[in-house]
C-alpha cells in the first residue's frame, strides 16, 4: 500500500512540476519570461515585417529577449493576445479600425477626432499606449487590371455604377459587415451594389484577379502586390474610404517594466513612408525576401535611426 | 522572379534568408525535442509503472489512445484557451501526443523481456529493483528508443502546425508561402527542411536503437 501512495505521489509531483511550463521559458526559447518582449503580428506582410522592425530595434538597444507571435488572424485576435497577456506590442493597429471594432463605437470620419478618440479610450479601457503613426496610412482601394480599366474606360470608382450587376468582386472578409465603410455604407454612397461578392483572405485577392477570376477586388492601397501585378488603382471620388493611419500599440505593463521600449518605439515614429511601406512589401511579396530579412536591411539602411534621425 | 525555375528561385530564397531559415528550423526542432523530453520523463515510468499494474494499463493506454485522436489542430487551440498563444503551448502539445508512443512502447517492452531471463536474475536472488535496472530496463531499451523515434517525428509534424497559433518556425515560412505572390518556392523552402528534419532525426534514432539492441555473447 505504502509503494502505491508513493507511485501517486511522485506521479502528482510530475503533474505539479509541468504546471508552471507556462509561465517559464526553455533554454533556447525565447518563451514568455519576464525580460521577454513578445510582438504580436498579423498574417499580413506588412504586420510581419514591422513586427521584425521593432524586434530588430529591441535587439539593437536593449539586452531584453524578443519573440514574434506570428500569423493570427485578425485585428481582434492581436488585440486579445495583448488584452490577455499573451503579448506586449501590436505591430501595426489602425485607428479607425479599432474604433469601429476593439472599441464598438460609432464610425467617425475625421481621421483627428478618431486618433484622439482611440488613444484615450485604449488607455482608459484597457491601459495600453497607442503610439502616433509610423508615417504610413492604409486605404482600401478598388483594383482592376489596366486592360479591364482600358477596355471599359474606368478611372474612378463611380465608373463601375453600369458595370457593377455583372461584376464578380473580391473583397477583404472582414469588409463585408463593417459598419461605417464597409459594404453596406458603399452602396449607399455609390447607389449601386455588384453582381456577385467574394469575401476571402486579402493575400489571395490580388492572385485571383491576375488570374482573371475577379473583374475588381478590394485591396490595401499599401500592398506591394498592386505594383508587382500593375492593377490600376480606381480614383475615390466620393471620398467615400477614410485613411487608416498605422501606428503600434503596447500595454503599459511592458511599458513600465521596460521603459526603453517606449523609446524605441518613439523612435519609429514618422519614419516609415507610404512609399517606403511599399517597397517593403513588394521586396517580400515579390522578391522572394522573408520579412526579417527586409526589415534587417532597413533597420541597417537607416542606422536603426540613431540620434532621430 | 516569374521568369526563374522553381528551383532557381528556392537558392534564390536560401541565399537571401539563410540565416532566417536556419533560426526557424531550430526553433522547429527545439519545440520538439522539448516536447518529447518531457513525454519520455513522464511517459516512460508510467510504462513501467502499468508493466507492474497490469490492471491498470487498458486504463492509462485507453487515456492516451484518446489524447491521440484529437486532432492536433484541436489539441492546439484547445490548450491554447488555457496556457495562451505561443511556443509553450506547442510544445505541451507535443508532449501529449508523444505520451501514448512512449508508453506503449514502454510497456511492450517491459513485458517483452524474456521469462527465462527474469526467472535467472531472481533464481541469482536480485531484488525487484535490480531486477529492473540490470534486466528489464536495458533489454527493452531498443523498444522504449523506438517509441521516441515515433513521437518525435509526430513532433515535428505538430510543431510545424504550431505556427497557427504563433510559435514561429519552419511552419512560418509554409503559411508565408501560401500568402506571398507565387509562392511555391516559398513553400518548398519551409516544407524541405521539415522533411530533412523528420528523416535526419529519425535515421539517427534507428542507429541508437539499433546499437541499443539486445545481443548476446555469441551475437556481438
Amino acid at each position: 500500500m505504502q509503494k502505491r501512495l508513493r507511485v501517486w505521489l511522485a506521479g502528482l509531483l510530475v503533474t505539479i512540476l509541468l504546471l508552471p511550463l507556462g509561465g517559464c521559458s526553455l533554454p533556447g526559447l525565447a518563451g514568455s519570461g519576464k525580460d521577454t518582449v513578445r510582438i504580436a503580428a498579423q498574417n499580413t506582410t506588412e504586420q510581419q515585417i514591422m513586427a521584425y522592425v521593432i524586434q530588430g530595434m529591441i535587439q539593437h538597444y536593449t539586452k531584453l529577449n524578443t519573440s514574434i507571435i506570428n500569423n493570427l488572424g485578425s485585428g481582434n485576435v492581436s488585440f486579445n493576445a495583448l488584452k490577455n497577456g499573451n503579448a506586449d506590442i501590436s505591430s501595426i493597429r489602425f485607428y479607425g479600425t479599432d474604433l469601429t471594432t476593439v472599441l464598438d463605437e460609432k464610425f467617425q470620419r475625421d481621421p483627428s477626432k478618431v486618433a484622439s478618440k482611440v488613444t484615450k479610450e485604449f488607455q482608459d479601457r484597457y491601459n495600453m499606449t497607442y503610439f502616433k503613426s509610423y508615417g504610413f496610412a492604409d486605404t482600401y482601394a478598388w483594383m482592376v487590371q489596366q486592360s479591364y480599366a482600358k477596355k471599359h474606360n474606368l478611372k474612378t470608382i463611380s465608373d463601375l455604377k453600369k458595370l457593377a450587376p455583372k461584376m464578380t468582386v473580391g473583397i477583404d472578409q472582414i469588409w463585408q459587415n463593417r459598419p461605417g465603410d464597409g459594404y453596406p455604407a458603399f452602396q449607399k454612397t455609390y447607389g449601386y451594389s455588384f453582381g456577385t461578392v467574394k469575401p476571402m483572405q486579402l493575400g489571395l485577392l490580388y492572385d485571383a484577379l491576375a488570374a482573371n477570376k475577379m473583374d475588381a477586388i478590394l485591396g490595401y492601397s499599401t500592398d506591394g502586390r498592386v505594383g508587382s501585378y500593375n492593377l490600376k488603382i480606381l480614383k475615390d471620388d466620393k471620398d467615400f474610404f477614410p485613411p487608416y493611419d498605422a501606428s503600434p500599440v503596447a500595454t503599459d505593463k511592458v511599458l513600465k517594466q521596460h521603459p526603453e521600449v517606449r523609446t524605441i518605439l518613439n523612435k519609429l515614429v514618422g519614419k516609415v513612408s507610404l512609399k517606403t511601406m511599399q517597397t517593403l512589401n513588394y521586396k517580400v511579396d515579390d522578391k522572394l525576401q522573408e520579412p526579417q530579412t527586409v526589415a534587417k536591411q532597413f533597420l541597417e539602411d537607416h542606422n536603426y535611426f540613431e540620434g532621430g534621425k | 522572379m516569374k521568369d526563374m525555375g522553381l528551383w532557381s528561385q528556392l537558392i534564390y530564397y536560401f541565399t537571401h534568408n539563410g540565416m532566417y531559415v536556419l533560426q526557424q528550423f531550430n526553433l522547429t526542432f527545439l519545440v520538439s525535442i522539448y516536447g518529447v523530453l518531457f513525454g519520455a520523463i513522464v511517459g516512460i515510468p508510467i510504462g513501467i509503472w502499468i508493466s507492474q499494474n497490469r490492471k491498470l494499463s487498458p486504463v492509462i493506454i485507453g487515456i492516451a489512445n484518446v489524447i491521440q485522436t484529437i486532432p492536433s489542430l484541436a489539441m492546439l487551440s484547445i490548450l491554447m484557451l488555457g496556457l495562451g498563444l505561443g511556443e509553450n503551448t506547442v510544445i505541451a502539445t507535443v508532449f501529449l501526443y508523444s505520451l501514448l508512443p512512449i508508453i506503449k512502447n514502454t510497456y511492450t517492452g517491459m513485458l517483452s523481456v524474456d521469462l527465462d531471463v527474469l526467472d535467472a536474475g531472481k533464481g541469482m536472488g536480485m531484488t525487484r529493483f535490480q531486477i529492473m535496472a540490470k534486466i528489464r530496463i536495458p533489454l527493452s531499451l531498443s523498444v522504449i528508443i523506438a517509441g521516441i523515434r515515433n513521437a518525435l517525428v509526430l513532433g515535428i509534424g505538430i510543431a510545424v502546425i504550431g505556427s497557427f497559433i504563433g510559435s514561429g518556425g519552419l511552419g512560418d515560412i509554409i503559411i508565408r508561402g501560401t500568402n506571398a505572390t507565387d509562392g511555391g518556392a516559398i513553400i518548398l523552402a519551409g516544407a524541405l527542411p521539415t522533411a530533412l528534419m523528420a528523416i535526419i532525426t529519425d535515421w539517427i534514432l534507428s542507429l541508437i536503437e539499433k546499437w541499443l539492441k539486445p545481443k548476446t555473447a555469441s551475437e556481438s
